[in-house]
């Protein structure tokens, strides 16, 4: 039987996936249109780059859903569909996964920002997080995972919301910026406030990703580690991004330097490890043996 | 009030983001007859400025910034009712066109940027997100705006930054406006690259980098 991921972790590095929506517009997704509509438009593709990643050897897929939130997809028209661009992201990243590999529902930020800065209530954010949970849930996934928050309040209420809907485990990965004095979100939350916040409330697991090079997560999962005794997430950026002269996006972190500080990003004290912008399955195929070897 | 006294307070308002102090304030000065332009050279600007070496140095972060840049607009929302009925413009830094280029809905970056032009004293016409390459010109030319500021947060949308170079350069307009980019994937780099005039990598560098372009700085 496959252990649940929270048991996996305490006895070896979990390796996660690396982009999904660079990885569509490789495949053809044109600019403006939301990622998650392929889902249902273009699932082969979808599935194809899910099994991409399971066979570069992550153990968990994120599903592609991360703009699935209702007042996100309100961007593209598409808010009266979240439930069902949803569901299918879950569906097909269950077909795609392997005997013994693991999906997580992923759920990134709104976009949008709660009062004061904002119009919305922390009850309005709850409620879209717990209709997208429901169908992620319902197409089948082992955890949620709350992603790239730049706002502590935003992914409480996130939590909240998750909570309301599914028993499901919830893993929260905050973005932070390396700023003069320390890791801290674009609304201030610290690294340290951050991790502790999110274990009060009881969350699986917790983490960074994006923003952040592999070279700078290392400090940033340092500084998570000193707060929270939670398994750890790490999913840092290839870098900056680039553009040549061909006019074709690359990341100022070559694959080789990315996957360098691999091991130190484990050793610091990350159980969950994967990619973020910038990064593809080559990346997820080298972090692998990265880990590998750093087991043996 | 003596000036002394009222400039600290001024500053201290916009520092601590307080609406209703920065507001009262404004109406304080106007009853006392001062020279309007030189309450917001010297009461309000220093406020805004200290916000960004707040920010700078990792002490502010965004709710601040935009606490201060509302108390801003408190004040001048006061200031600049007197200084038009004496036909004296307050906003010294020109008229900016802001936007998040077409395919790109993200507009975090580029309100927190347009909330600080405004309270640097620009006038900023805000197009919004997902703004289609030929309304930026065509705002540009409407309000007579001498800067055009570009937002865009993804790899794949920030190619549109180029895009409205090349149309600016299509109709004969390029040097009629400085050209401004930013958002995540942007760098000064880039900006050179793409001929544009400039790039920051925040809402206070932009600032700065408007108001050296608008030669204020």
């Amino acid at each position: 039987m496959t252990p649940p991921l929270l048991d996996l972790v305490k006895t070896r590095t979990v390796l996660l996936d690396g982009a999904m929506g660079t990885e569509l517009m490789a495949r053809g997704l044109a600019q403006g249109v939301a990622p998650e509509l392929w889902n249902v438009e273009r699932p082969e593709v979808v599935k194809g780059v899910y099994a991409a990643y399971f066979a570069a050897g992550a153990d968990v897929v994120s599903t592609n859903s991360f703009g699935g939130s209702p007042l996100k997809l309100a961007a593209h028209g598409l808010e009266g569909r979240a439930y069902e661009l949803n569901l299918a992201a879950a569906r097909l990243a269950r077909e795609a996964a392997p005997a013994g590999r693991y999906v997580a529902g992923s759920m990134g930020p709104t976009g949008k920002f709660l009062k004061p800065q904002g119009p919305y209530a922390v009850e309005d954010f709850a409620a879209v997080y717990a209709e997208q949970t429901r169908a992620l849930a319902a197409g089948g996934v082992d955890v949620l995972l709350i992603e790239t928050q730049y706002d502590l309040r935003e992914a409480l209420a996130a939590l909240h919301g998750a909570r309301s809907a599914s028993p499901l485990p919830v893993f929260v990965t905050m973005t932070f910026n390396a700023n003069p004095r320390g890791y801290f979100t674009l609304m201030g939350d610290s690294a340290a406030r951050s991790a502790a916040e999110l274990e009060k409330e009881g969350v699986g697991a917790v983490g960074a990703n994006c923003t952040l090079t592999s070279e700078q997560m290392v400090g940033c999962v340092r500084a998570l580690k000193e707060a929270t005794s939670l398994p750890l997430i790490a999913q840092a950026n290839a870098g900056q991004p680039t553009i040549g002269a061909d006019g074709r996006v690359g990341y100022s972190q070559t694959l080789e330097d990315y996957v360098r500080f691999v091991p130190e990003i484990v050793r610091s004290g990350a159980g969950f490890v994967g990619g973020c912008c910038g990064t593809n399955p080559s990346f997820i195929r080298a972090m692998a043996r990265a880990i590998q070897e750093e087991r043996s | 009030m003596i000036k002394n006294e009222l400039w600290p307070k001024m500053n201290e308002a916009i520092v601590a983001g307080d609406r209703a102090a920065a507001a009262a304030l404004a109406g304080d000065a106007v009853r006392s007859g001062l020279d309007l332009l030189e309450v917001i050279e010297r009461g309000y600007v220093p406020g805004i400025e200290k916000v960004g070496e707040l920010w700078e140095q990792g002490e502010y972060f965004l709710p601040e910034l935009i606490s201060s840049a509302e108390a801003m607009k408190a004040a001048m929302a006061v200031l600049e009712p007197e200084l038009n009925r004496k036909n004296i413009g307050a906003r010294m830094g020109g008229k900016v066109v802001i936007g998040t280029v077409e395919g790109d809905i993200h507009d975090i970056g580029k309100n927190l940027v347009a909330s600080m032009l405004q309270a640097g004293g620009f006038e900023v016409f805000d197009l919004g997100a997902d703004v289609k390459l030929e309304r930026f010109i065509e705002k540009a030319e409407a309000v007579g705006a001498g800067m055009i500021c570009l937002s865009a947060l993804l790899t794949t949308t920030m190619t549109n930054q180029r895009r409205l170079i090349g149309l600016l350069r299509d109709k004969g307009l390029r040097d009629k406006y400085k050209v401004l980019v930013g958002g995540a994937p942007a760098s000064r780099k880039w900006a050179e690259e793409i001929g544009a005039d400039g790039y920051a990598e925040n809402a206070v560098a932009a600032v700065k980098l408007a108001k050296s372009l608008a030669g204020r700085a």
